[in-house]
């Protein structure tokens, strides 16, 4: 009797013990769907996006989906291989291969791949069905810089525009800058003290565009030197802006009809270490006490070691960069900065060549269109439509 | 060797600050030191960084391939092209073929110009103009409206200001002079910003003389 | 010929640039790539031409004697003997330890941040010489710089007064100059650009 009883006991015991102890069976999530797999569009050709519709299970309550593996094969009876992980919620993978062919990664255009997707839910999944094959393969065209082109084409209509009306004659007025007004002044300063004029290219390369438009402006003040027998000095930083800065100056003494004069060691290589160049202008300044000094170009911390130096030096001095933090120390330190834009705008003051003007007054129209569409944006965003803020998205 | 470079860096030290002083014949030996060893650093680390694996490493390579495998296809034969513009570039200096050197300047400033002329289209023009359309009226939120309002009014006349075609006269002039007044704001906001930088890094060098070098500070 | 063919360079590997912008295919990503490295070797020649520029000045100078010859003397020696310890050993020489790793820390790195802290002794001068608030614009400037030079000093009751003006100069009104300053250099930019392409722009080439 009571061994009876014992057995009733334990063995339900036994039981509930059994079922304790062994995993609740989760049920198996249901797979994706319509699977499509297709060329990513505006890439290189190296890569393939697959879309599918999301698990019933995905968000269905039950829970039970966490992510979604993407896996690939070059044949729908091939082995599949991994080739990522998207979380539940998402069905776009972009399956982005290398170009090389050393790379592990790599990913051949115009090869048929297949691709499945399986539905994940702790350790359990369900896969999809096979995909259609697809390859991929490079655009033509990126339709995502759209924005950028229409702006090139229109800054370019303006810059021609504005060209041909200059070349026919057409008088376009500009405003006076007070910083390029100087300039005569600066170089007869120099020329009536005797003392050499100084111009500093900045810590660009020629690579930079600030210095290219700092090399119009060097020409210019060089056959202004040059009539007057004034003596230029231009320590460079960099070895090819040393180069284009000979030739430029050479150039500006051969407009002004003084080729003899011209002498290659004014325009030389000091280094191409920061601060070791400002130590060796700063030497400059004070040996020679220029009369003079322009600082015209792409500058950084040094601006104010150069400018304080020339002050103190006693020169005159007329800067003007596009590195909007170095612009407040030139403010401080010289005479004249040119802020920005008219560094840019400066080579057709000195100039005053037609096509120069025009261009300038294609940058005035380029301002123009973009406070319309500032204008018009702000209204717009004001009342939600959305469309006007897409107009301009660059997608890279 | 550390206690004697450290004696070297602290005399340095001390013979550049006293530049604040006034020129001296110390501030020009510590000087022409800096531009002297500087220059040389340049050069070398260049050429072992850039020159020696680009263009030296590469043809080495080229050539080893098509010596041993007898293949001339080869995409690092191409670097060859890169040595011959640069030595288009030293023929500056013989002067009657001085001229060659206006080839690899070109290439140079011509790729430059190419790639900025979108970049500078891409980043400074239509990125901001995509940040600045913001709501000038935010219904219920009378900060962010004025905010916003400010925002566009000083990219407006800030804009208005660098106009070149047209005198700063008038309510053009009311609005460029708006706009300087915008640009002086960020300009002081600038400097304010770099003083704090420049005192830290004047710290530094205080702390490196009485602490490193002397030991006064612990 | 000595002209033309280089305009011609600037122009079809400048429009090139321009056009690849646009074009994804691998053919001219590869392409864009090999015109970006060619610039990075050409550079590395030219810095040949930049060391016997700096040699030749100071040469010339100790050879006519110039006032502060000697100094011209040690620039070139020292620059001679960076190339003999950076050359001889290799490659070695860039790791630490190397006499041209222990010369660039002890003399270079020191003197660099050296020249970089006299920067707080020409911020105070030029503070002092510029700002004087002798005009509105000087005035705004300065108003502008104590503001955020304060905003990480305990001022007290003023404090939080000065954190929020900070704040707010550097959200709104910073922000709505760089925009119209950034918009401004983009089109000087894009029109120096177009304006070497088109072959208007030729300064840097010089003249024969």
């Amino acid at each position: 009797m009571k061994k009876t009883k014992f057995i009733i006991l334990i063995i339900p015991l036994i039981l509930i013990f059994f079922n304790l102890s062994s995993p609740q069976e989760k049920p198996v999530p249901l797979p994706p769907t319509e699977i499509k797999a297709f060329d990513s569009p505006n890439d290189n050709g190296h890569s393939i996006s697959v879309t599918w519709k999301l698990s019933p299970d995905d968000g269905a309550g039950k829970n039970n989906v966490v992510a979604y593996e993407i896996l690939r094969a070059e044949s729908p009876e091939g082995e599949f291989e991994v080739r990522g992980m998207v979380p539940s919620g998402e069905n776009l993978f972009d399956d982005k291969g290398s170009r090389e062919k050393e790379d592990k990664n790599y990913l051949p255009s115009h090869k048929n791949y297949y691709y499945k997707i399986r539905a994940k839910a702790d350790n359990i999944f369900s896969e999809s069905e096979v995909s259609n094959p697809a390859f991929a393969y490079g655009q033509w065209y990126h339709t995502g810089k759209t924005p950028v082109l229409a702006g090139v084409i229109i800054f370019s209509i303006f810059a021609l525009t504005f060209i041909t009306l200059a070349r026919k004659g057409k008088k376009l007025y500009i405003r006076p800058l007070p910083g390029i007004e100087a300039v005569d002044e600066a170089v007869g300063r120099a020329t009536e003290m005797g003392k050499p004029i100084l111009y500093v290219l900045g810590l660009g390369t020629a690579s930079d565009i600030a210095t290219i438009a700092s090399f119009t402006i060097l020409n210019r003040i060089a056959k202004i030197t040059a009539e007057h027998r004034t003596t230029i000095l231009v320590p460079c930083y960099d070895s090819v802006v040393m180069a284009a800065a000979q030739e430029t100056v050479r150039a500006g003494y051969l407009e002004a009809g003084r080729p003899d004069i011209y002498k290659e060691e004014n325009v030389f290589f000091v280094t191409s270490m920061q601060f070791a160049y400002v130590a060796g202008v700063n030497g400059l300044m004070l040996r020679e006490k220029p009369a003079t000094n322009f600082y015209l170009g792409k500058f950084y911390a040094e601006s104010l070691l150069l400018a304080e130096t020339g002050s103190i030096a006693g020169s005159i001095q007329i800067s003007g960069t596009d590195e909007i933090a170095q612009i407040p120390f030139f403010i401080a330190a010289t005479d004249y900065t040119l802020i920005g834009e008219e560094l840019y705008a400066a080579s057709a003051y000195l100039g005053k060549e037609p096509v120069l003007l025009g261009t300038l007054k294609a940058q005035d129209w380029g301002k123009a269109v973009v406070i319309i569409c500032l204008i018009l944006g702000a209204l717009a965003a004001s009342f939600h439509f959305q469309f006007f803020l897409n107009l301009f998205r660059v997608q890279l | 060797m550390e206690t004697f470079g450290l004696w070297i860096a602290a005399l340095l030290t001390l013979g550049i600050m006293s530049f604040l002083y006034k020129d001296n014949p110390v501030y020009k030996l510590c000087e022409s030191i800096f531009i002297g060893i500087s220059a040389g650093y340049w050069f070398v680390s260049l050429f072992w960084q850039s020159m020696y694996p680009r263009l030296y490493l590469n043809i080495r390579g080229a050539v080893s391939t098509l010596l041993h495998e007898g293949r001339i296809s080869d995409d690092r034969w191409l670097y060859l092209v890169a040595g011959i513009l640069g030595v288009m570039m030293l023929l500056r200096l013989v002067p009657k073929i001085g001229w060659i050197s206006r080839w690899p300047l070109s290439f140079i400033v011509g790729s430059t110009a190419g790639l900025y002329f979108i970049t500078y289209l891409q980043s400074n023009i239509m990125n901001q103009i995509r940040s600045t359309i913001i709501p000038i009226y935010v219904p219920g939120n009378l900060g962010i409206s004025i905010s916003n309002l400010i925002v566009f009014v000083g990219v407006f006349c800030g804009l208005v200001y660098f106009f070149f075609s047209r005198e700063h006269k008038g309510a053009f002039g009311g609005a460029a002079k708006v706009g300087i007044w915008f640009l002086m704001i960020t300009f002081g906001a600038s400097f304010g910003f770099t003083v704090m930088s420049r005192m830290s890094l004047l710290i530094g060098r205080i702390d490196f003389l009485f602490g490193t070098w002397l030991g006064l500070i612990k | 010929m000595r002209r033309t063919l280089p305009f011609a360079l600037v122009t079809g590997v400048g429009f090139f640039m321009l056009v690849q912008y646009f074009i994804p295919k691998e053919e001219f990503e590869i392409a864009y790539e090999w015109i970006l490295d060619w610039t990075i070797v050409i550079g590395c020649f030219a810095m040949l031409l930049g060391l016997w520029s700096l040699t030749r000045v100071n040469i010339s100078k100790v050879q006519r004697k110039t006032p502060g010859w000697g100094y011209s003397l040690i620039a070139i020696a020292g620059m001679v003997f960076m190339l003999l310890v950076g050359f001889i050993p290799g490659q070695k020489s860039l790791e630490r330890g190397s006499i041209f790793m222990l010369l660039f820390e002890y003399i270079y790195i020191p003197i660099q941040a050296t020249m970089f802290s006299l920067l707080a002794f020409y911020v105070a001068s030029a503070a002092y010489r510029a700002f004087r608030a002798r005009t509105i614009l000087a005035t705004i400037l300065l108003l502008s710089a104590i503001i955020i030079m304060l905003r990480l000093v305990p001022l007290g009751p003023l404090s939080e007064i000065n954190q929020w003006l900070a704040n707010f100069i550097l959200t709104v009104p910073n922000m709505a100059a760089k925009r119209a300053f950034w918009i401004g250099v983009g089109l000087g930019v894009t029109a120096t650009s177009l304006k070497i392409l088109l072959g208007i722009e030729r300064t840097y080439m010089g003249r024969d």
